[in-house]
């Protein structure tokens, strides 16, 4: 029953094809046990019933006659002698017994069919409730007495008793029995096949999901699964395996663009101390050529290692083992702090840089020296990126409402703006919303990843709106108190 | 001074050797953790410079032996590696400061120089360098007896240059002591600073004393 390549290992018992079988096969079958054996007690309580009806409508004949016509011996002697022989089946017997248990009539082959001194004595231990008892040939009867007056007022009191043949009834309710049981045995049968069938019919879209699962490598990212002709849920499920998909392809593409980047990146300072350092060994050189190339092979090598240093600080970042040196932060004034160290290189760009006055001091647990490398990296983003008469405005405010444990800090310029399709890349590796990559742009591309990666590990978060040739806003969110 | 400097990388024993012996120390280069272990125990040095991954006995075991063997002489660790924890535990076994590859020659000579500095600088009231004298207390800068007016943060940008004068400061370790700013990006920032500074201290004198040194820092020249 092995029907799942991956569920080589599981015993057979344990797949979901065999629970649902299962399952299936016991309703259906606790379904058809109820119906049978409620049509079969229906059936045999109807006929009890009918027999008792009869009985009780021949006894309450014979009182009749005995009570209204006492004398009418024919009249008596066709109900209790002729009525019984002329019937073929359920045959009936009557025998009427006077006081001193004498019998006055009684219907011929009565005491052929029944042992009528066991009768006698079974009637005396149960009187007046109808019981059933074996004839002489195996038969079943039902057997019901009762006392009738003589006469109207009554001379004496006779005794009355009924005998019916219930074989044929027995005999209908035994095939109904044996139906009942073959269908049973039948559906016992037949169920688990269905219900078998219904459960890999289900399961099917499960497998099919799997095995694109199985699929799916690093290479071929794009395979997706079709949920046409799925059940809603199942059809749900691909579509969230899907989306996963989706993202993880997404994911996989930021990394090989991110692994190109950092080749490009690491690539071109080596490429320029090398090609210098070469091309200056070739022959002798003066003094001041010489300390020119050194010169700038320390400046290349300085921009490696800053690149190295970015790359290993996110790398470090996204380990869980990183820890925060948390301590009490006037955020105001460390934006004051940040303002003060751009503030000539803004005056430089004819660009205003100012702190928004806070109503109350912003005090929060925070690694400030992370928090100050956050905010000067997105100040040095607006400067670079505001023109000559803008304004960039620093403020901090403590969050209030849903977010009153929050310290947010904004960034806000005047510049360039970023266009709506580069806004959700800005915070990736090495994105440049330039893409030229030209130095003069400056930055390694790894500011915002930098500041967002700061604000993860403050349990945090960063936001970022732009109007093209309105300005930027940068929003920092992270919980006053490091406490988690 | 004698520095001994155990480094199994050549080219970086090299250049450390040439860079100290030029600022004046006296250099030994050891080549793994044994033979650096004797000579330590070997030679009264001032300052060890060891690096953490050593062929024979690591950079922690080295140390660990040393301060068992009594020896007191302060250690700067270079490493490769820069994890917290790798950091925790030079300074548990006794290490006195931790610099991290790559890193600046004027930063490892600044902190070279500050481990050997036995006594805390003492608080001078007036710094003088050729012609330029500042008056720390009254925060007043004179050049050639004419007053400039600098920014409070002008200030503190030349009184850092001059009371390390001669000693090449990065860009890093500006912002750090001026602003306070503990991250090494945009330290271009710190170009603009120096710009600005230069224009009220060097623009108007035909003497110059901030030198640019490319690639690596500011300094403040005095001996001219």
């Amino acid at each position: 029953m092995s029907w799942n390549a991956t569920s080589d290992t599981a015993p057979w018992w344990r797949t979901l094809a065999f629970r649902l079988t299962a399952g299936y096969a016991l309703a259906g079958l606790c379904l058809v046990f109820l119906a049978t054996a409620s049509l079969y007690l229906v059936l045999r309580m109807e006929l009890e019933k009918s027999t008792d009806l009869f009985l009780a409508d021949k006894l309450h004949v014979v009182r009749t006659l005995l009570r209204e016509r006492p004398q009418d011996w024919d009249g008596l002697r066709e109900e209790i002698e002729l009525e019984s022989a002329a019937r073929r089946y359920q045959q009936f017997y009557i025998r009427l017994l006077d006081e001193r248990n004498t019998p006055i009539l009684t219907t011929p082959g009565m005491a052929e069919q029944l042992d009528l001194s066991l009768l006698a004595r079974q009637i005396q231990s149960r009187p007046d409730h109808p019981f059933s008892m074996k004839g002489r040939h195996g038969q079943s009867f039902w057997v019901t007495s009762a006392s009738a007056g003589v006469g109207s007022p009554s001379t004496r009191t006779d005794t009355i008793e009924i005998a019916i043949d219930v074989s044929q009834q027995e005999a209908l309710l035994a095939r109904y029995r044996r139906w009942f049981l073959a269908t049973f045995l039948g559906c016992f049968a037949i169920f688990p096949l269905i219900g078998y069938r219904v459960a890999r019919h289900g399961i099917r879209p499960v497998e099919e999901i799997a095995t694109t699962a199985q699929h799916i490598s690093s290479t071929n990212l794009h395979e997706r699964i079709l949920p046409e002709g799925y059940p809603f849920e199942l059809a749900s499920l691909a579509h969230t395996f899907n989306k996963m998909l989706d993202r993880l392809e997404e994911s996989f593409e930021r990394i090989s663009r991110f692994s190109a980047d950092i080749a490009h990146d690491l690539r071109t300072p080596v490429n320029n101390i090398r090609g210098e350092a070469e091309v200056a060994l070739v022959r002798a050189r003066t003094a001041d050529e010489y300390r020119e190339v050194l010169g700038s092979c320390l400046e290349e090598a300085v921009r490696l290692s800053d690149l190295i240093s970015d790359l290993l600080f996110l790398a470090r970042a996204e380990s869980p083992l990183t820890l925060l040196r948390r301590e009490r932060v006037n955020v105001a004034e460390l934006l004051d702090g940040v303002r003060d160290y751009y503030q000539a290189t803004a005056e430089d760009g004819g660009v205003s840089l100012t702190t928004a006055e806070g109503a109350e001091p912003v005090i929060a647990e925070l690694d400030r020296a992370l928090v100050q490398r956050a905010v000067g990296n997105l100040v040095s983003n607006a400067v670079a990126h505001t023109a000559s008469g803008g304004s960039i405005v620093l403020a901090t405010t403590l969050g209030t409402g849903a977010e009153a444990s929050t310290v947010r800090i904004e960034v806000s310029d005047t510049g360039e703006g970023i266009p709506p399709e580069a806004l959700p890349k800005v915070f990736d590796r090495f994105y440049r919303v330039d893409t030229s990559r030209s130095q003069a742009s400056g930055g390694t591309g790894l500011g915002l990843a930098i500041v967002q990666s700061i604000m993860l590990l403050h349990g945090g978060s960063v936001g970022i709106d732009s109007q093209v040739g309105q300005g930027t806003r940068v929003t920092l969110r992270m919980p006053v108190s490091g406490s988690r | 001074m004698r520095i001994l400097v155990i480094e199994d990388e050549s080219k970086t024993a090299k250049f450390l050797k040439k860079g100290l012996s030029e600022a004046g120390f006296v250099v030994d280069v050891a080549g793994d953790g044994l033979e650096g272990l004797y000579l330590a125990q070997e030679v009264d040095f001032e300052l060890l410079i060891l690096d953490v991954m050593l062929p024979g006995l690591d950079g922690w075991q080295v140390l660990t032996r040393l301060r068992q063997a009594g020896r007191r002489a302060p250690v700067l660790f270079l490493t490769a590696r820069d994890a917290v924890h790798e950091r925790v535990r030079g300074f548990e076994l006794g290490g006195d400061d931790y610099l991290v590859k790559p890193f600046a020659f004027s930063e490892l000579l600044a902190r070279v120089r500050s481990l050997l500095r036995r006594a805390p600088p003492r608080q001078q009231e007036t710094i003088r360098r050729a012609d330029l004298e500042i008056d720390l207390l009254r925060q007043r800068v004179t050049r050639a007896g004419q007053r400039l007016d600098l920014t409070a943060k002008e200030f503190l940008l030349l009184s850092f240059l001059a009371r390390r004068a001669g000693e090449v400061l990065s860009r890093t370790l500006i912002a750090e002591a001026v602003w306070d700013m503990n991250f090494d990006s945009d330290t271009n920032v710190v170009d603009v600073n120096v710009r600005r500074l230069r224009s009220k201290v060097d623009d108007p004198f035909p003497l110059k004393l901030i030198r640019t040194v490319r690639g690596a820092g500011y300094v403040l020249e005095c001996d001219q």
